[in-house]
């Protein structure tokens, strides 16, 4: 299989240590690290969020810089903030995962009405939003919801990769069990969790201590005691 | 089954629709286009980087910006004082504590209400007529007004900033004052002193406009340099303007890092020492002697009163000055919003702040001296020169508030393939929609006031019968005038603060 995203010695000030790591399509990759370990760095790494001070990062041979629009769509983000326009509803709000196939017209359009809202229902139903809340503003829908949301839009984007920051947190079991299905129904994904007793969901996992990637190793090969040292204070 | 969904455009869009306004006064600009005035249009271009360094110029204008600055800091002294003490009297917070009762905050707000009413132009115009020209006369020509806004603005954050924490001190036994202390001046101290420090800046661009219209200092001479199309002095004016204004935004800013509430100090000391500094300049502040024998003799006789109330078509005016008021406020409100989605970028926000600014600097009424040497005199015209100094008010509000929250939503969308144009309409635009939008309510109250001024250049409305009237000494005339023009301004507040709800917010009105 043909690896989508290439870090090669990348890092990033203090927050990250050169890391060099290849992520491929279809594979289900799991994050896993103390808070600050450099979870979230990585994956703005990942999304183009944030350069490298040192080394490169690389999808499908291209730096983010030289990107297309078509090809910065294939990248889809799961923010740990989920980042909703505030101001707009449900449908917009999902239709905004498609404005990177779409102009200024059709997101002016957007705005001016919602469109397409057969998709976005048919959306909605997957993520388990019920569908009255179609044109219901998100700054008044509840924490779940919100999250549920920001998985439709991420949905209507069509990533090959999706990388989520921690997008169980917050969320209750049985919804965290919902959207982590969603997740890893997708083509492929990088997923920062604080659930270690999740990893054997996944294909491969990587660990991150003090900035540095500790563990690439899948799943079954890990031994408890990795994982605690992993949570340890240093 | 297909689901249909109405129009019903998102507030991120709705900054952007009264931007389409230009596209009207464009087209009544190149029907009424003449291409007379654009030689001396480059003349003045050519003036900006030509400015006259004569020694005599300079020092007359140097004069005049003092004047035009003792004006402003006295005006904004004693207004922010009174204001900030009759916000608190107009606060039914206050009463609430007090006595227990909200009345007398009610009663305070509606008699106060008709002086907020008369724009300040209005004020000095008929101050002039009774106590001839004197310094005191702007000076309370801005006081005035600023004082009753101040007090408008206070009141309201007092009411909107009740601390729970009130019920619990009173509950506790604190005596009112100690409540007041305790629960009620601490989370108002900020939002009070940076509205009095931006206070300043209103004042120094109301002084100026006083100046325009004869009442001294540097808009006196900048007007004067403007008809007699002297335009390398009046660009030296405009430098000397624009570093007083700069240096006066840094000086605030630095007060400000220190402590707000030393604001408040130099909002107090202020009038002493402009006072002290008024006194060695060409300006007149010993206390005038009132002339009322004039005006009260002609109001006397009240049939006059009927007569003169017939003299005007007032569907006309009044339609004109509502005309004016709403390009304006379109232009105003469309135009920054729409210039940003033309060219989303850092470049283009530090380019439009030196462009806003510039247009906040060039009073409203030269604006339209300027844009009549382009076109015929015109509603739309005077909508556009008002429009454009206020856009210059709104343009900074919007680069603030953008830079104030980041510009990290463009890069979310970014990210998702989204063009840049589309990633500032769903990111950091939409963000300050709401905040935006709210202000823009607020704005258009103001310039609806300011009619007052674009009326007296342009020929229209409100404005333009009350020059006639003062002219002409037609007492009655200026008194309903002066009447009208005040209801009309209560009902825009009205409007206004209905739109406002509608945000959902209320405006900080700065």
């Amino acid at each position: 299989m043909t690896a989508l995203l290439e870090l090669h010695q990348a890092c990033l000030g203090q927050r990250l240590q050169p890391i060099t790591l290849t992520l491929r399509a279809d594979q289900r990759v799991v994050l896993l690290g103390a808070s600050g370990a450099g979870k979230t760095t990585l994956l703005k790494l990942c999304n183009g969020a944030l350069s490298p001070d040192a080394g490169s990062v690389h999808w499908c041979g291209r730096t983010h810089q030289q990107l297309s629009r078509r090809q910065r769509r294939q990248i889809g983000t799961l923010w740990q903030d989920l980042r909703l326009v505030e101001e707009l509803s449900v449908i917009q709000n999902i239709n905004s995962g498609a404005l990177g196939r779409h102009g200024l017209l059709w997101a002016i359009r957007n705005l001016l009405g919602p469109l397409d809202p057969n998709t976005c229902l048919e959306l909605m139903h997957q993520v388990k939003l019920e569908a009255d809340l179609l044109e219901q503003p998100v700054r008044e829908l509840s924490g779940g919801q919100r999250q549920r949301v920001a998985l439709g839009r991420l949905l209507h984007q069509r990533p090959e990769l999706v990388l989520a920051d921690e997008p169980l947190s917050a969320l209750d079991p049985s919804l965290a069990e919902d959207v982590l299905n969603t997740l890893l129904l997708l083509p492929g994904c990088l997923i920062s969790l604080h659930r270690p007793d999740l990893i054997h969901r996944f294909d491969r996992v990587l660990g991150l201590r003090g900035g540095a990637l500790v563990i690439d190793a899948a799943p079954d090969t890990i031994h408890r005691d990795q994982l605690e040292w992993l949570y340890a204070s240093a | 089954m297909a689901l249909r969904i109405g129009l019903k455009p998102a507030l991120p869009l709705i900054p952007l629709l009264p931007g389409l306004s230009l596209l009207g006064v464009l087209g009544v600009l190149l029907r009424d286009g003449h291409g007379g005035g654009l030689s001396v249009l480059q003349q003045f271009a050519a003036g900006a980087v030509q400015p006259s360094i004569d020694p005599i110029v300079l020092g007359s204008l140097l004069n005049g910006l003092q004047i035009t600055l003792v004006i402003a800091v006295m005006s904004w002294g004693i207004s922010s004082v009174l204001g900030v003490g009759l916000g608190l009297l107009s606060s039914s917070t206050f009463w609430e504590i007090l006595a227990d009762v909200r009345w007398p905050a009610v009663i305070l707000r509606r008699w106060l209400a008709p002086l907020r009413a008369v724009h300040e132009l209005v004020w000095g115009l008929l101050l002039l007529q009774v106590f001839g020209l004197n310094g005191w006369v702007a000076i309370c020509a801005i006081a005035i007004p600023y004082t009753v806004l101040m007090a408008r603005v206070i009141a309201d954050q007092v009411d909107c900033h009740v601390s729970p924490a009130i019920p619990v001190l009173k509950g506790a036994g604190a005596t009112p004052w100690a409540v007041m202390l305790t629960g009620l001046v601490p989370p108002l101290a900020e939002p009070i002193s940076d509205h009095i420090g931006h206070r300043l800046d209103c004042a120094l661009r109301s002084a100026l406009i006083l100046g325009v219209f004869g009442l001294g200092g540097l808009g006196t001479d900048l007007s004067l340099s403007l008809r007699s199309l002297q335009f390398q002095e009046l660009w030296s004016g405009l430098w000397l303007l624009a570093i007083a204004m700069v240096v006066l935004d840094r000086l605030l800013r630095t007060l400000r890092s220190w402590s707000r509430m030393l604001i408040l100090l130099v909002a107090m000391a202020g009038p002493w020492v402009a006072l002290g500094w008024g006194t060695q300049l060409d300006l007149q502040l010993a206390w005038p002697v009132a002339e009322w024998s004039m005006v009260v003799g002609n109001l006397i006789d009240g049939s006059q009163g009927i007569n003169a109330a017939l003299e005007i078509s007032w569907p006309g005016v009044i339609g004109a000055t509502v005309w004016i008021t709403l390009i304006a406020g379109c232009v105003a409100t469309g135009l920054p919003p729409l210039l940003l989605l033309v060219w989303p970028s850092q470049a283009s926000l530090r380019l439009q702040g030196v462009m806003w600014g510039a247009l906040r600097l060039i009073p409203a009424p030269l604006t339209a001296l300027l844009l009549l040497m382009l076109a015929k005199p015109s509603l739309a015209l005077a909508g556009l020169a008002l429009g454009l100094h206020h856009g210059g008010v709104m343009g900074r509000v919007l680069i603030d508030d953008l830079r104030s929250r980041g510009l990290r939503s463009a890069q979310t969308m970014k990210t998702c393939g989204a063009t840049n144009r589309v990633s500032w309409l769903y990111g950091p635009l939409a963000d300050v929609s709401r905040a935006y939008l709210t202000y823009a309510t607020y704005r258009l109250d103001v310039i609806l006031r300011d009619t007052a001024i674009i009326g007296m250049v342009g020929g229209a409305g409100l404005g333009w019968q009350l020059m006639e009237a003062l002219s002409s000494f037609h007492w009655w005339l200026v008194l309903w005038i002066v009447l009208i023009s005040a209801v009309l301004t209560l009902l825009g507040e009205s409007l206004g603060e209905r739109l406002q709800g509608s945000w959902n917010s209320r405006a900080m009105a700065l």
